[in-house]
């Protein structure tokens, strides 16, 4: 596997660990449904995922898995007070219009809500930054500003931030260091290259 | 639905029927139920025939059968051809076939049309064998229900134990849906495409234009019209402007714009049909009206306008609490007649109710025809959705 490869299944890892069985979960930018795929293997949950692309819903549907065309927050609303056990936002947290309501809406409509996002604020990204006076690029965001979407970088203090002010209860956080595997021991603002967050209401 | 979203085959020295991919000359059977079937209605009738086409082989263990269901002015024939010379072949040619979308190579297609519909099945203008004269408007009123039960004696006859899967556009969606509901552990999978759980004040009023169309017309004659005459002129203005519902404005600005017949003056004064889109609607009203059964239109367009599972159900949470099948939902971006939001509604009741359910939603400019599409994104999506099953071999390609 490439190193890229290796990366992208770090969210198996550890959502898959945080996962009930048989839950009931909603992958909110689900993609071709990697992620959805494992945890119903994994785990027997009961997944669908949302994605805005036809041809990832249809990646979805072709590997048995179901898959909602549309807009997350739109769908969420479609669904009482807790109807998911778990809501998933695996690195799309920064491509979010408008995170503070997607993140709020997910707590309602699911009982806990897993995020997983890139910290930008990983010291190579700052030391990147810093010398090279450029946008930042690493194995995750390869590529450079005009050939890239419009995202919404952000750090784990940024969202610790956000967390406290909204009075969001975490759960449990993973910091892994740059190798995405390791578990960072300390500073993790400027040491963990990936963080994971399980989240729910105060 | 129209006759003509697909564009014409290219000119071949091959025989069209026997291109590859084409289930070829295909033949409509009739089935026949002898004893009496009472509608939802409380109303009876003494037996009914269904005219029917399958394509394909029904496997030993009788469980690889796709029902496709049609809508309002389609029929049996969705595949093949009729004969060498025939003009057009199957309404849902392009997506049903030998190593198409459904592969009639792997699963036995079965299209019926409906009870209540006048292209073999019996309906208003077949003969009541009680007084030896047509039904008329003394045929009980039809609903999706009825249709579906109707449907489930024909497939039992044909010793089918579950269906893989029911799939339909537009009224074919809501009996789809019907099946789904009605007999759960028979109806594995569900595709529906531009349907709707419940029409609009809009759909239901084009309808009422349609049927007021016909009963206004006096050769209607309270539904009392020889089986060459009838409403005619009410029946081909009801066509025409149903047409127009299954497009779009873009799509036709894009086939029609603003241009004129060739023998059409550029400044003549006449009402006349000039522009394009005029002689192209009266060719489909005239056409219709060769076709189709004024009393028939009447019925079905009935039954769509009655169907409501929320309704009967107290909600379409509680309508779909049965339902053991996963579905499969498409919408059209440019369908204002079953619009996007009530495809949607339908997935997202599925899943409130706990079901399986998926939607996907194709950016097209055809209008609500577009489930007729050919496509080639719709039809891995319905491949995708239909022989699935088997354990998926994990890749981690991006």
């Amino acid at each position: 596997m490439s190193r890229l490869v290796e990366k992208r299944t770090v969210d198996m890892q550890v959502i898959g660990e945080w996962v009930e069985p048989q839950s009931r979960v909603l992958d909110l930018g689900c993609g071709r449904g990697e992620l959805m795929g494992y945890l119903v293997q994994a785990k027997q949950v009961s997944a669908i995922g949302v994605d805005l692309d036809f041809g990832r819903i249809s990646a979805c549907v072709r590997r048995g898995l179901s898959a909602y065309q549309g807009d997350m927050t739109e769908f969420m609303r479609a669904f009482p007070s807790g109807h998911f056990d778990r809501i998933i936002c695996s690195r799309t947290v920064h491509e979010l219009n408008e995170p503070a309501g997607v993140i709020l809406e997910a707590l309602r409509a699911g009982n806990k809500l897993t995020v997983g996002f890139v910290n930008h604020g990983f010291w190579k990204n700052r030391i990147g930054a810093l010398l090279r006076g450029r946008k930042v690029r690493n194995a995750v965001y390869t590529t450079r500003w005009h050939e890239s979407r419009p995202t919404n970088p952000l750090t784990i203090a940024d969202f610790e931030d956000f967390c406290r002010e909204k009075s969001i209860r975490i759960v449990r956080r993973a910091h892994l260091l740059g190798d995405w595997r390791t578990p960072c021991p300390a500073l993790p603002n400027l040491f963990a290259g990936y963080a994971l967050y399980d989240l729910a209401r105060a | 639905m129209t006759d003509d979203v697909q564009a014409p085959p290219a000119p071949s020295t091959e025989p069209r029927h026997l291109a590859a991919g084409d289930v070829g000359i295909v033949r409509p059977r009739d089935f026949a139920h002898p004893g009496p079937f009472t509608f939802k209605s409380g109303q009876t009738i003494q037996g009914f025939t269904l005219r029917y086409e399958t394509y394909g082989a029904l496997s030993a263990t009788r469980d690889n059968a796709v029902l496709i269901c049609h809508a309002l002015s389609g029929d049996h024939h969705c595949a093949g051809w009729h004969s060498e010379s025939d003009g057009k072949p199957g309404w849902w040619n392009n997506l049903i076939g030998p190593g198409k979308a459904v592969d009639t190579r792997r699963f036995f297609v079965i299209c019926i049309n409906v009870l209540g519909g006048c292209q073999g099945s019996t309906g208003p203008s077949s003969t009541d064998p009680a007084t030896g004269r047509p039904y008329r408007i003394r045929f009980p009123f039809v609903t999706i229900r009825d249709m579906v039960n109707a449907q489930k004696l024909l497939l039992d006859s044909l010793g089918i134990t579950e269906l893989h899967a029911v799939m339909g556009g537009s009224m074919g969606g809501m009996t789809a849906m019907m099946f789904a509901m009605e007999y759960p552990h028979f109806t594995r999978r569900q595709v529906i495409m531009a349907s709707t759980a419940n029409e609009s004040a809009q759909a239901i009023a084009f309808n009422e234009v349609g049927r007021q169309a016909i009963m206004q017309d006096p050769a209607w004659n309270q539904g009392e019209y020889p089986r060459d005459g009838g409403p005619r002129v009410g029946l081909g203005i009801a066509r025409m402007m149903a047409h127009i519902t299954y497009l779009s404005d873009a799509g036709m600005d894009r086939k029609f714009g603003r241009r004129k017949r060739g023998s059409a003056g550029g400044e003549a004064y006449t009402f006349d049909a000039q522009f394009e889109v005029e002689s192209y609607l009266l060719h489909q009203g005239q056409s219709f009206i060769n076709r189709f059964d004024a009393n028939s239109y009447l019925y079905i367009t009935k039954a769509i306008d009655q169907f409501d599972p929320a309704r009967a159900a107290g909600s379409l949470e509680l309508a779909f609490a049965p339902v053991q099948a996963e579905s499969l939902v498409v919408g059209f971006a440019s369908d204002w007649l079953f619009p996007p939001e009530q495809n949607r509604a339908i997935a997202l009741a599925l899943l409130r109710a706990g079901k399986r359910a998926s939607y996907a939603e194709l950016a097209t400019d055809l209008g609500h025809d577009s489930f007729l599409l050919e496509s080639d994104e719709l039809y891995a999506l319905v491949r995708g959705f239909l022989e699935r099953g088997e354990a998926y071999a994990f890749d981690f390609t991006i």
